[in-house]
Protein backbone atom coordinates (compact mmCIF):
# COMPACT_ATOMS: atom_id res chain seq x y z
CA UNK A 1 0.00 0.00 0.00
CA UNK A 2 1.02 3.31 -1.02
CA UNK A 3 2.28 6.13 1.80
CA UNK A 4 -1.00 7.77 0.74
CA UNK A 5 -3.36 5.63 1.04
CA UNK A 6 -1.87 3.99 4.58
CA UNK A 7 -2.25 7.88 5.30
CA UNK A 8 -5.97 8.11 4.29
CA UNK A 9 -6.85 4.67 5.69
CA UNK A 10 -4.93 5.90 9.45
CA UNK A 11 -7.39 9.75 9.07
CA UNK A 12 -10.27 7.57 8.56
CA UNK A 13 -9.29 5.64 11.64
CA UNK A 14 -8.83 9.22 13.47
CA UNK A 15 -12.44 10.08 12.00
CA UNK A 16 -14.01 7.57 14.21
CA UNK A 17 -16.84 9.07 16.66
CA UNK A 18 -16.07 12.23 15.43
CA UNK A 19 -18.58 15.08 14.96
CA UNK A 20 -16.86 15.74 11.21
CA UNK A 21 -18.14 12.28 10.50
CA UNK A 22 -21.55 12.54 11.14
CA UNK A 23 -21.36 16.22 9.56
CA UNK A 24 -21.38 14.76 6.33
CA UNK A 25 -24.92 13.29 6.69
CA UNK A 26 -26.48 15.74 9.17
CA UNK A 27 -25.51 19.11 7.25
CA UNK A 28 -27.64 17.90 3.99
CA UNK A 29 -30.48 16.27 5.94
CA UNK A 30 -30.76 20.02 7.76
CA UNK A 31 -31.16 21.77 4.68
CA UNK A 32 -33.18 19.28 3.30
CA UNK A 33 -35.31 19.34 6.26
CA UNK A 34 -35.38 22.62 6.76
CA UNK A 35 -36.61 22.98 2.93
CA UNK A 36 -39.60 20.57 3.01
CA UNK A 37 -40.59 21.61 6.42
CA UNK A 38 -40.85 24.68 4.80
CA UNK A 39 -42.81 23.65 1.90
CA UNK A 40 -45.25 21.94 4.01
CA UNK A 41 -46.27 24.55 6.18
CA UNK A 42 -46.49 27.20 3.59
CA UNK A 43 -49.29 24.58 1.76
CA UNK A 44 -50.31 25.27 -1.63
CA UNK A 45 -48.32 27.90 -3.43
CA UNK A 46 -50.15 30.27 -5.24
CA UNK A 47 -48.74 29.26 -8.88
CA UNK A 48 -48.16 25.35 -8.69
CA UNK A 49 -46.12 24.11 -11.56
CA UNK A 50 -48.46 21.90 -13.79
CA UNK A 51 -45.32 20.18 -15.00
CA UNK A 52 -44.50 17.47 -12.47
CA UNK A 53 -41.05 17.22 -13.45
CA UNK A 54 -40.66 21.30 -13.70
CA UNK A 55 -42.03 21.25 -9.78
CA UNK A 56 -38.63 18.45 -9.22
CA UNK A 57 -36.21 21.17 -10.94
CA UNK A 58 -37.90 23.53 -8.90
CA UNK A 59 -37.63 21.94 -5.65
CA UNK A 60 -34.28 20.75 -6.38
CA UNK A 61 -32.75 23.99 -7.32
CA UNK A 62 -34.43 25.94 -3.98
CA UNK A 63 -32.45 23.05 -2.01
CA UNK A 64 -29.23 23.31 -4.46
CA UNK A 65 -28.62 27.19 -3.97
CA UNK A 66 -29.27 27.48 -0.27
CA UNK A 67 -26.80 25.01 0.21
CA UNK A 68 -24.43 25.99 -2.42
CA UNK A 69 -24.13 29.47 -0.92
CA UNK A 70 -24.71 29.12 2.71
CA UNK A 71 -24.58 25.34 3.90
CA UNK A 72 -21.80 24.48 1.88
CA UNK A 73 -19.24 26.96 2.79
CA UNK A 74 -19.80 26.74 6.08
CA UNK A 75 -19.55 22.63 5.78
CA UNK A 76 -16.18 23.55 4.42
CA UNK A 77 -15.36 25.55 6.39
CA UNK A 78 -15.96 23.43 9.82
CA UNK A 79 -14.90 20.27 8.61
CA UNK A 80 -11.48 21.44 7.71
CA UNK A 81 -11.17 23.22 10.92
CA UNK A 82 -12.21 20.23 12.81
CA UNK A 83 -9.84 17.41 10.35
CA UNK A 84 -6.92 19.89 11.30
CA UNK A 85 -7.99 20.44 15.04
CA UNK A 86 -7.50 16.86 15.44
CA UNK A 87 -3.88 17.01 15.01
CA UNK A 88 -3.84 20.56 16.49
CA UNK A 89 -4.83 19.46 19.66
CA UNK A 90 -2.44 17.59 22.33
CA UNK A 91 0.08 18.79 19.56
CA UNK A 92 0.24 15.77 17.60
CA UNK A 93 2.11 17.40 14.40
CA UNK A 94 5.43 16.89 16.10
CA UNK A 95 4.39 12.86 16.76
CA UNK A 96 3.41 12.86 12.57
CA UNK A 97 6.15 15.12 11.38
CA UNK A 98 8.57 13.27 13.42
CA UNK A 99 7.44 9.28 11.90
CA UNK A 100 9.51 8.38 8.73
CA UNK A 101 6.60 9.59 6.66
CA UNK A 102 7.32 12.19 3.58
CA UNK A 103 5.73 15.32 5.21
CA UNK A 104 3.25 16.30 1.55
CA UNK A 105 1.30 12.80 2.60
CA UNK A 106 0.36 14.11 5.93
CA UNK A 107 -0.84 16.96 3.82
CA UNK A 108 -2.35 15.88 0.98
CA UNK A 109 -4.33 12.47 3.16
CA UNK A 110 -6.00 15.73 5.05
CA UNK A 111 -6.83 17.48 1.54
CA UNK A 112 -8.37 14.14 0.13
CA UNK A 113 -10.34 13.40 2.92
CA UNK A 114 -12.16 16.91 3.16
CA UNK A 115 -12.63 16.61 -0.72
CA UNK A 116 -14.23 13.27 -0.13
CA UNK A 117 -16.03 14.59 2.30
CA UNK A 118 -17.54 17.38 0.27
CA UNK A 119 -18.00 14.83 -2.37
CA UNK A 120 -19.88 12.44 0.02
CA UNK A 121 -22.21 15.20 1.48
CA UNK A 122 -23.42 16.78 -2.43
CA UNK A 123 -24.26 12.82 -2.90
CA UNK A 124 -26.25 12.66 0.43
CA UNK A 125 -27.47 15.77 -0.78
CA UNK A 126 -28.93 14.48 -4.13
CA UNK A 127 -30.39 11.66 -2.11
CA UNK A 128 -32.09 13.31 0.61
CA UNK A 129 -33.66 15.95 -2.10
CA UNK A 130 -34.93 12.59 -3.95
CA UNK A 131 -36.02 11.63 -0.07
CA UNK A 132 -37.45 14.75 0.97
CA UNK A 133 -39.26 15.57 -2.40
CA UNK A 134 -40.99 11.66 -2.63
CA UNK A 135 -41.90 12.93 1.13
CA UNK A 136 -44.24 15.94 0.10
CA UNK A 137 -45.51 14.35 -2.50
CA UNK A 138 -47.24 12.21 -0.22
CA UNK A 139 -47.88 14.74 2.45
CA UNK A 140 -48.90 17.47 0.33
CA UNK A 141 -50.03 16.63 -3.07
CA UNK A 142 -50.79 20.62 -3.53
CA UNK A 143 -47.17 21.69 -4.49
CA UNK A 144 -47.63 19.66 -7.85
CA UNK A 145 -44.74 17.03 -7.64
CA UNK A 146 -45.28 13.85 -9.19
CA UNK A 147 -43.07 10.80 -10.57
CA UNK A 148 -39.60 9.94 -10.17
CA UNK A 149 -37.31 12.47 -8.97
CA UNK A 150 -34.63 13.91 -11.32
CA UNK A 151 -31.67 11.38 -10.71
CA UNK A 152 -29.17 13.06 -13.57
CA UNK A 153 -30.04 16.35 -12.71
CA UNK A 154 -29.26 16.03 -9.40
CA UNK A 155 -26.52 13.94 -9.82
CA UNK A 156 -24.37 16.89 -12.61
CA UNK A 157 -25.87 19.66 -10.38
CA UNK A 158 -23.68 17.80 -7.55
CA UNK A 159 -20.68 16.84 -9.17
CA UNK A 160 -20.79 20.13 -10.49
CA UNK A 161 -20.81 21.99 -6.64
CA UNK A 162 -18.30 19.41 -5.49
CA UNK A 163 -15.90 20.14 -8.68
CA UNK A 164 -16.41 23.83 -8.28
CA UNK A 165 -15.47 24.01 -4.49
CA UNK A 166 -12.49 22.57 -5.09
CA UNK A 167 -10.14 26.06 -4.78
CA UNK A 168 -12.38 26.90 -1.90
CA UNK A 169 -11.59 23.52 -0.44
CA UNK A 170 -8.04 24.20 -0.60
CA UNK A 171 -7.72 27.17 0.62
CA UNK A 172 -9.59 26.67 4.11
CA UNK A 173 -7.61 23.08 4.37
CA UNK A 174 -4.65 25.54 4.13
CA UNK A 175 -5.95 28.03 6.52
CA UNK A 176 -7.06 25.09 8.99
CA UNK A 177 -3.83 23.63 8.60
CA UNK A 178 -1.29 26.38 9.11
CA UNK A 179 -2.84 27.82 11.84
CA UNK A 180 -3.66 26.12 14.89
CA UNK A 181 -6.32 28.61 16.25
CA UNK A 182 -10.03 27.27 15.54
CA UNK A 183 -11.25 30.24 15.43
CA UNK A 184 -8.99 31.42 12.50
CA UNK A 185 -10.09 29.18 10.15
CA UNK A 186 -13.79 29.47 10.92
CA UNK A 187 -14.27 32.84 11.46
CA UNK A 188 -12.03 33.09 7.57
CA UNK A 189 -14.48 30.86 6.36
CA UNK A 190 -17.85 32.45 7.60
CA UNK A 191 -16.63 35.83 6.47
CA UNK A 192 -15.92 34.68 3.19
CA UNK A 193 -19.20 33.01 3.19
CA UNK A 194 -20.82 35.88 3.86
CA UNK A 195 -18.96 38.20 1.11
CA UNK A 196 -20.12 35.05 -1.17
CA UNK A 197 -23.47 36.30 -0.67
CA UNK A 198 -22.72 39.38 -1.61
CA UNK A 199 -20.62 38.73 -4.70
CA UNK A 200 -22.87 36.63 -6.06
CA UNK A 201 -25.21 39.38 -7.24
CA UNK A 202 -22.27 40.26 -9.40
CA UNK A 203 -22.21 38.25 -12.33
CA UNK A 204 -19.00 39.63 -13.36
CA UNK A 205 -17.43 38.72 -9.93
CA UNK A 206 -19.14 35.68 -8.87
CA UNK A 207 -17.30 32.92 -10.82
CA UNK A 208 -13.95 34.28 -10.27
CA UNK A 209 -15.22 34.42 -6.42
CA UNK A 210 -14.19 30.82 -4.64
CA UNK A 211 -16.75 30.95 -2.35
CA UNK A 212 -19.59 31.36 -4.94
CA UNK A 213 -18.02 29.32 -7.50
CA UNK A 214 -20.53 26.36 -6.39
CA UNK A 215 -23.41 28.35 -6.79
CA UNK A 216 -22.41 29.84 -10.11
CA UNK A 217 -21.54 26.05 -11.27
CA UNK A 218 -24.95 25.02 -10.91
CA UNK A 219 -26.55 28.32 -12.53
CA UNK A 220 -29.42 27.17 -13.66
CA UNK A 221 -29.49 28.47 -17.29
CA UNK A 222 -25.88 27.02 -17.09
CA UNK A 223 -24.22 30.09 -18.26
CA UNK A 224 -21.31 30.21 -15.87
CA UNK A 225 -20.59 26.20 -14.83
CA UNK A 226 -17.85 25.95 -17.28
CA UNK A 227 -16.23 28.91 -16.13
CA UNK A 228 -16.65 28.07 -12.61
CA UNK A 229 -15.71 24.63 -12.28
CA UNK A 230 -12.46 25.19 -14.15
CA UNK A 231 -11.58 27.76 -12.65
CA UNK A 232 -12.41 25.74 -9.05
CA UNK A 233 -10.10 22.96 -10.61
CA UNK A 234 -7.31 25.12 -11.49
CA UNK A 235 -7.19 27.77 -8.66
CA UNK A 236 -7.63 24.09 -6.28
CA UNK A 237 -4.78 22.83 -8.34
CA UNK A 238 -2.39 25.93 -7.78
CA UNK A 239 -3.82 26.61 -4.26
CA UNK A 240 -3.32 22.83 -2.93
CA UNK A 241 0.37 23.14 -4.43
CA UNK A 242 1.32 26.85 -2.76
CA UNK A 243 -0.14 25.29 0.53
CA UNK A 244 2.07 21.86 0.24
CA UNK A 245 4.78 24.04 -0.22
CA UNK A 246 4.04 26.21 2.73
CA UNK A 247 3.65 23.08 5.13
CA UNK A 248 6.69 21.29 3.84
CA UNK A 249 8.99 24.25 5.02
CA UNK A 250 6.37 25.06 8.24
CA UNK A 251 7.66 24.69 12.07
CA UNK A 252 5.17 23.42 14.61
CA UNK A 253 5.54 23.85 17.98
CA UNK B 1 32.35 2.90 18.73
CA UNK B 2 29.17 3.48 17.07
CA UNK B 3 27.27 6.49 17.27
CA UNK B 4 23.67 6.61 17.79
CA UNK B 5 23.71 10.41 17.03
CA UNK B 6 26.39 11.81 15.42
CA UNK B 7 26.15 15.81 15.12
CA UNK B 8 28.44 18.45 13.54
CA UNK B 9 28.32 22.19 14.36
CA UNK B 10 25.00 21.71 14.58
CA UNK B 11 23.08 25.34 15.03
CA UNK B 12 19.71 27.20 15.59
CA UNK B 13 18.91 30.11 16.63
CA UNK B 14 15.88 32.17 17.65
CA UNK B 15 15.35 35.82 18.01
CA UNK B 16 14.97 36.53 22.08
CA UNK B 17 16.40 32.54 22.93
CA UNK B 18 19.36 30.75 22.94
CA UNK B 19 18.65 28.14 20.76
CA UNK B 20 21.91 25.86 20.00
CA UNK B 21 25.15 26.92 18.52
CA UNK B 22 27.60 24.50 17.18
CA UNK B 23 26.78 21.31 19.35
CA UNK B 24 28.68 18.56 18.51
CA UNK B 25 26.98 15.33 20.24
CA UNK B 26 28.19 12.05 20.42
CA UNK B 27 26.04 9.06 21.92
CA UNK B 28 27.44 6.03 21.51
CA UNK B 29 25.26 3.14 20.13
CA UNK B 30 23.29 0.89 22.79
CA UNK B 31 23.78 2.89 26.01
CA UNK B 32 21.47 5.38 28.05
CA UNK B 33 22.37 9.41 27.16
CA UNK B 34 21.49 11.49 29.62
CA UNK B 35 20.90 15.23 27.91
CA UNK B 36 21.29 17.54 31.05
CA UNK B 37 20.87 20.85 31.35
CA UNK B 38 17.87 23.87 32.88
CA UNK B 39 15.28 24.68 31.56
CA UNK B 40 15.41 26.92 28.09
CA UNK B 41 19.05 25.27 27.59
CA UNK B 42 18.14 24.36 24.20
CA UNK B 43 17.65 20.18 25.06
CA UNK B 44 13.75 20.39 23.40
CA UNK B 45 15.49 22.05 20.21
CA UNK B 46 18.42 19.95 19.67
CA UNK B 47 15.30 16.96 19.78
CA UNK B 48 13.59 18.63 17.38
CA UNK B 49 16.52 18.88 15.18
CA UNK B 50 17.17 15.63 15.53
CA UNK B 51 13.77 14.75 14.51
CA UNK B 52 13.83 16.78 11.54
CA UNK B 53 10.75 18.76 13.24
CA UNK B 54 13.24 22.08 12.82
CA UNK B 55 15.57 22.60 10.55
CA UNK B 56 19.39 23.56 11.68
CA UNK B 57 20.66 26.96 10.47
CA UNK B 58 23.68 24.68 9.77
CA UNK B 59 25.60 21.62 10.55
CA UNK B 60 24.97 17.89 9.84
CA UNK B 61 23.10 15.32 11.42
CA UNK B 62 23.67 11.37 11.52
CA UNK B 63 22.09 8.92 13.18
CA UNK B 64 23.46 5.44 13.18
CA UNK B 65 25.93 7.10 10.14
CA UNK B 66 22.90 7.64 7.87
CA UNK B 67 22.56 11.83 6.95
CA UNK B 68 19.21 13.30 8.45
CA UNK B 69 17.84 16.12 6.61
CA UNK B 70 14.49 16.68 4.96
CA UNK B 71 15.36 15.33 2.07
CA UNK B 72 16.62 11.74 3.40
CA UNK B 73 13.74 11.07 5.90
CA UNK B 74 13.79 7.55 5.84
CA UNK B 75 16.81 7.65 8.02
CA UNK B 76 13.61 8.46 10.90
CA UNK B 77 12.87 4.98 10.25
CA UNK B 78 15.57 4.31 12.82
CA UNK B 79 13.98 6.32 15.69
CA UNK B 80 11.31 6.44 18.04
CA UNK B 81 10.17 9.55 19.67
CA UNK B 82 8.34 11.24 22.79
CA UNK B 83 8.57 15.09 22.74
CA UNK B 84 7.49 16.65 25.47
CA UNK B 85 3.57 15.38 26.78
CA UNK B 86 2.80 12.07 24.48
CA UNK B 87 0.70 12.93 21.68
CA UNK B 88 -2.33 11.08 21.61
CA UNK B 89 -6.02 11.11 20.38
CA UNK B 90 -8.24 11.06 23.50
CA UNK B 91 -11.52 10.10 21.45
CA UNK B 92 -10.12 7.03 20.95
CA UNK B 93 -8.70 4.13 22.48
CA UNK B 94 -5.35 3.23 23.36
CA UNK B 95 -5.04 0.53 20.70
CA UNK B 96 -6.83 2.76 18.20
CA UNK B 97 -3.97 5.39 18.58
CA UNK B 98 -1.30 2.41 18.04
CA UNK B 99 -3.10 1.53 14.92
CA UNK B 100 -3.11 4.71 13.57
CA UNK B 101 0.78 4.95 14.13
CA UNK B 102 1.08 1.41 12.81
CA UNK B 103 -0.98 2.02 9.39
CA UNK B 104 1.30 5.19 8.61
CA UNK B 105 4.66 3.63 9.55
CA UNK B 106 3.60 0.14 7.74
CA UNK B 107 4.39 -1.89 10.90
CA UNK B 108 3.35 -5.16 11.08
CA UNK B 109 -0.07 -5.84 13.57
CA UNK B 110 1.81 -7.52 15.77
CA UNK B 111 3.75 -5.38 16.85
CA UNK B 112 0.78 -3.73 18.65
CA UNK B 113 0.38 -6.53 21.29
CA UNK B 114 4.35 -6.20 21.57
CA UNK B 115 4.50 -2.82 22.34
CA UNK B 116 1.41 -3.20 24.66
CA UNK B 117 2.75 -5.58 26.70
CA UNK B 118 6.17 -3.79 26.82
CA UNK B 119 4.34 -1.31 28.73
CA UNK B 120 2.32 -2.83 30.49
CA UNK B 121 -0.79 -1.49 29.32
CA UNK B 122 -2.80 -4.86 27.33
CA UNK B 123 -5.18 -4.94 29.73
CA UNK B 124 -6.60 -1.17 29.79
CA UNK B 125 -5.92 -0.69 25.82
CA UNK B 126 -10.03 -0.98 24.92
CA UNK B 127 -10.18 2.40 27.38
CA UNK B 128 -10.37 5.65 26.03
CA UNK B 129 -7.27 7.69 26.36
CA UNK B 130 -9.30 10.51 27.76
CA UNK B 131 -10.36 8.34 30.96
CA UNK B 132 -6.14 6.85 31.00
CA UNK B 133 -4.14 8.47 34.24
CA UNK B 134 -0.77 10.33 33.76
CA UNK B 135 1.03 7.29 33.79
CA UNK B 136 -0.94 5.18 31.64
CA UNK B 137 -1.03 8.10 28.79
CA UNK B 138 3.28 8.56 28.90
CA UNK B 139 3.34 4.46 28.65
CA UNK B 140 0.95 4.62 25.79
CA UNK B 141 3.43 7.70 24.16
CA UNK B 142 6.47 5.38 24.56
CA UNK B 143 4.71 2.46 23.11
CA UNK B 144 3.68 4.94 20.27
CA UNK B 145 7.44 5.57 20.25
CA UNK B 146 8.75 1.79 19.98
CA UNK B 147 6.20 0.62 16.91
CA UNK B 148 8.39 0.84 14.97
CA UNK B 149 11.33 -1.39 16.45
CA UNK B 150 13.44 1.68 16.56
CA UNK B 151 17.15 1.35 17.35
CA UNK B 152 16.82 4.91 18.86
CA UNK B 153 14.62 6.08 21.21
CA UNK B 154 14.32 9.67 22.18
CA UNK B 155 12.58 10.74 24.79
CA UNK B 156 12.29 14.55 26.05
CA UNK B 157 11.52 14.73 29.85
CA UNK B 158 9.54 11.20 30.13
CA UNK B 159 9.04 11.78 33.29
CA UNK B 160 7.40 14.86 33.53
CA UNK B 161 4.41 14.63 36.12
CA UNK B 162 5.09 10.85 36.97
CA UNK B 163 3.83 10.13 40.57
CA UNK B 164 7.45 7.89 42.24
CA UNK B 165 6.00 4.75 41.26
CA UNK B 166 5.48 6.14 37.51
CA UNK B 167 8.99 7.01 37.62
CA UNK B 168 10.65 3.73 38.77
CA UNK B 169 8.62 1.50 36.38
CA UNK B 170 10.30 4.43 33.49
CA UNK B 171 13.23 3.31 34.78
CA UNK B 172 12.81 0.14 35.11
CA UNK B 173 11.03 -0.03 31.48
CA UNK B 174 13.93 2.14 29.79
CA UNK B 175 16.65 -0.22 31.20
CA UNK B 176 15.27 -3.47 30.11
CA UNK B 177 14.97 -1.64 26.20
CA UNK B 178 18.50 -1.62 26.30
CA UNK B 179 19.76 -4.57 28.00
CA UNK B 180 17.21 -6.57 25.98
CA UNK B 181 16.59 -4.80 22.83
CA UNK B 182 19.99 -2.94 22.74
CA UNK B 183 18.49 -0.27 21.59
CA UNK B 184 19.96 3.38 22.46
CA UNK B 185 18.17 5.73 24.56
CA UNK B 186 18.59 9.24 24.65
CA UNK B 187 16.59 10.89 27.34
CA UNK B 188 16.50 14.52 28.51
CA UNK B 189 15.67 16.13 31.18
CA UNK B 190 16.81 19.21 33.91
CA UNK B 191 16.55 16.97 36.71
CA UNK B 192 20.22 15.54 37.02
CA UNK B 193 19.29 12.85 40.03
CA UNK B 194 16.93 11.24 37.52
CA UNK B 195 19.56 10.68 34.89
CA UNK B 196 21.81 9.59 37.56
CA UNK B 197 19.97 6.86 38.21
CA UNK B 198 19.92 5.14 34.63
CA UNK B 199 22.41 6.83 32.17
CA UNK B 200 26.09 5.93 31.63
CA UNK B 201 26.43 8.39 29.26
CA UNK B 202 25.65 11.91 29.56
CA UNK B 203 25.62 15.64 28.09
CA UNK B 204 25.12 19.20 29.87
CA UNK B 205 24.01 21.71 28.08
CA UNK B 206 23.95 25.65 28.79
CA UNK B 207 22.65 28.37 27.20
CA UNK B 208 22.54 26.26 23.91
CA UNK B 209 26.39 25.26 24.10
CA UNK B 210 27.80 21.92 25.55
CA UNK B 211 29.56 22.06 28.30
CA UNK B 212 30.34 18.39 29.02
CA UNK B 213 30.14 15.45 27.07
CA UNK B 214 31.40 11.91 28.47
CA UNK B 215 30.64 8.80 30.65
CA UNK B 216 28.98 9.26 33.64
CA UNK B 217 31.89 8.39 35.79
CA UNK B 218 34.19 11.03 34.32
CA UNK B 219 31.61 13.94 35.28
CA UNK B 220 31.85 11.92 38.54
CA UNK B 221 35.81 11.95 38.66
CA UNK B 222 35.64 16.31 38.08
CA UNK B 223 34.01 15.80 41.39
CA UNK B 224 36.97 16.66 43.41
CA UNK B 225 36.36 16.88 47.15
CA UNK B 226 37.44 20.55 48.49
CA UNK B 227 39.73 21.24 51.92
CA UNK B 228 37.96 24.29 53.34
CA UNK B 229 40.96 25.81 55.66
CA UNK B 230 41.35 28.47 58.17
CA UNK B 231 44.18 30.08 59.97
CA UNK B 232 46.32 33.00 61.35
CA UNK B 233 47.99 33.93 58.33
CA UNK B 234 46.30 33.25 55.31
CA UNK B 235 48.26 35.51 52.91
CA UNK B 236 51.16 33.20 53.74
CA UNK B 237 49.19 29.80 53.83
CA UNK B 238 48.40 30.78 50.13
CA UNK B 239 51.55 31.58 48.83
CA UNK B 240 52.90 28.61 50.49
CA UNK B 241 50.27 26.23 48.98
CA UNK B 242 50.52 27.51 45.79
CA UNK B 243 54.31 27.41 45.86
CA UNK B 244 53.41 23.54 46.19
CA UNK B 245 51.50 23.46 43.42
CA UNK B 246 47.95 23.13 45.59
CA UNK B 247 44.71 25.09 43.52
CA UNK B 248 43.31 27.57 45.43
CA UNK B 249 40.16 29.80 45.88
CA UNK B 250 38.83 32.18 48.65
CA UNK B 251 35.97 30.78 49.75
CA UNK B 252 35.55 33.83 51.74
CA UNK B 253 37.85 36.86 53.43
CA UNK B 254 38.83 34.00 56.05
CA UNK B 255 38.40 30.31 54.83
CA UNK B 256 40.22 29.10 52.03
CA UNK B 257 38.96 26.28 49.80
CA UNK B 258 41.56 23.67 48.36
CA UNK B 259 40.67 21.24 46.06
CA UNK B 260 42.28 17.89 47.01
CA UNK B 261 43.69 16.00 44.29
CA UNK B 262 47.73 15.93 45.21
CA UNK B 263 47.94 15.97 48.79
CA UNK B 264 45.76 14.44 51.63
CA UNK B 265 44.48 16.83 54.06
CA UNK B 266 47.45 15.76 56.97
CA UNK B 267 50.24 16.68 54.53
CA UNK B 268 48.69 20.10 54.05
CA UNK B 269 47.92 20.58 57.42
CA UNK B 270 51.68 19.57 58.46
CA UNK B 271 53.02 21.65 55.48
CA UNK B 272 51.18 24.44 56.95
CA UNK B 273 52.28 23.76 60.50
CA UNK B 274 55.84 23.30 60.20
CA UNK B 275 56.20 26.39 57.72
CA UNK B 276 54.68 28.48 61.06
CA UNK B 277 51.19 28.80 60.00
CA UNK B 278 48.75 27.81 62.75
CA UNK B 279 45.39 25.79 61.24
CA UNK B 280 42.07 26.49 63.12
CA UNK B 281 39.97 24.95 61.10
CA UNK B 282 40.43 21.93 58.64
CA UNK B 283 37.63 20.46 56.90
CA UNK B 284 36.93 18.05 53.80
CA UNK B 285 33.63 19.46 51.51
CA UNK B 286 33.08 16.15 49.43
CA UNK B 287 31.11 17.72 46.41
CA UNK B 288 28.14 16.34 45.43
CA UNK B 289 27.65 15.84 41.49
CA UNK B 290 24.45 18.26 41.44
CA UNK B 291 27.00 21.01 42.80
CA UNK B 292 29.20 20.06 39.93
CA UNK B 293 25.98 20.49 37.27
CA UNK B 294 25.49 23.45 38.63
CA UNK B 295 29.12 24.65 38.10
CA UNK B 296 29.32 23.63 34.64
CA UNK B 297 25.88 25.31 33.82
CA UNK B 298 26.46 28.43 36.27
CA UNK B 299 29.31 29.29 34.33
CA UNK B 300 28.14 30.16 31.04
CA UNK B 301 25.16 32.31 32.58
CA UNK B 302 27.87 34.28 34.71
CA UNK B 303 30.12 34.76 31.35
CA UNK B 304 26.86 35.88 29.60
CA UNK B 305 25.64 38.35 32.83
CA UNK B 306 29.29 39.95 32.23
Amino acid sequence: MSPLLRALSAEGLKLRHTLALRMCLIAPCVVVALFVAQMFLLGRPSHPPTDSAKAWIGLSENILTLWSLVMLPLFVTLQSALLAGIEHNDRHWKHLLALPVARRVHYLAKLFVLIGMVVTANAFLALFICVGGTLLMLVQPAIGLAGPPPLAYLSEKSACMAAASLLMVALQNWIAIRWSSFTVAVSFGMTATVVGMMVVQSKGLAPWYPWSMPTMAISFDGAFTSIAVAVALIGGIVAAAIGLMDFERHEFS
Amino acid sequence: MTLAIRTRNLTRRFSGRFGICDLDLNVPAGTIYGFLGPNGAGKTTTIRLLLDLLRPERGQIALFGQPLNRRMRQTLGLVGALVESPSLYQHLSGRENLEITRRLIDAPRTRIDQVLDRVGLKPAAGRHVRDYSLGMRQRLGIALAMLGAPRLLILDEPSNGLDPAGILDMRRLLRSLVRDDGITVFISSHLLAEIEQIASFVGVLQAGQLRFEGRLDDLRARAKPKLGLRCDSPAHAVDLLRAAGEEIVWSDPQTLSITLSRRSPEEINRMLVSNGVGVSHLAVENVSLESLFFDLTDAIAVEDAV
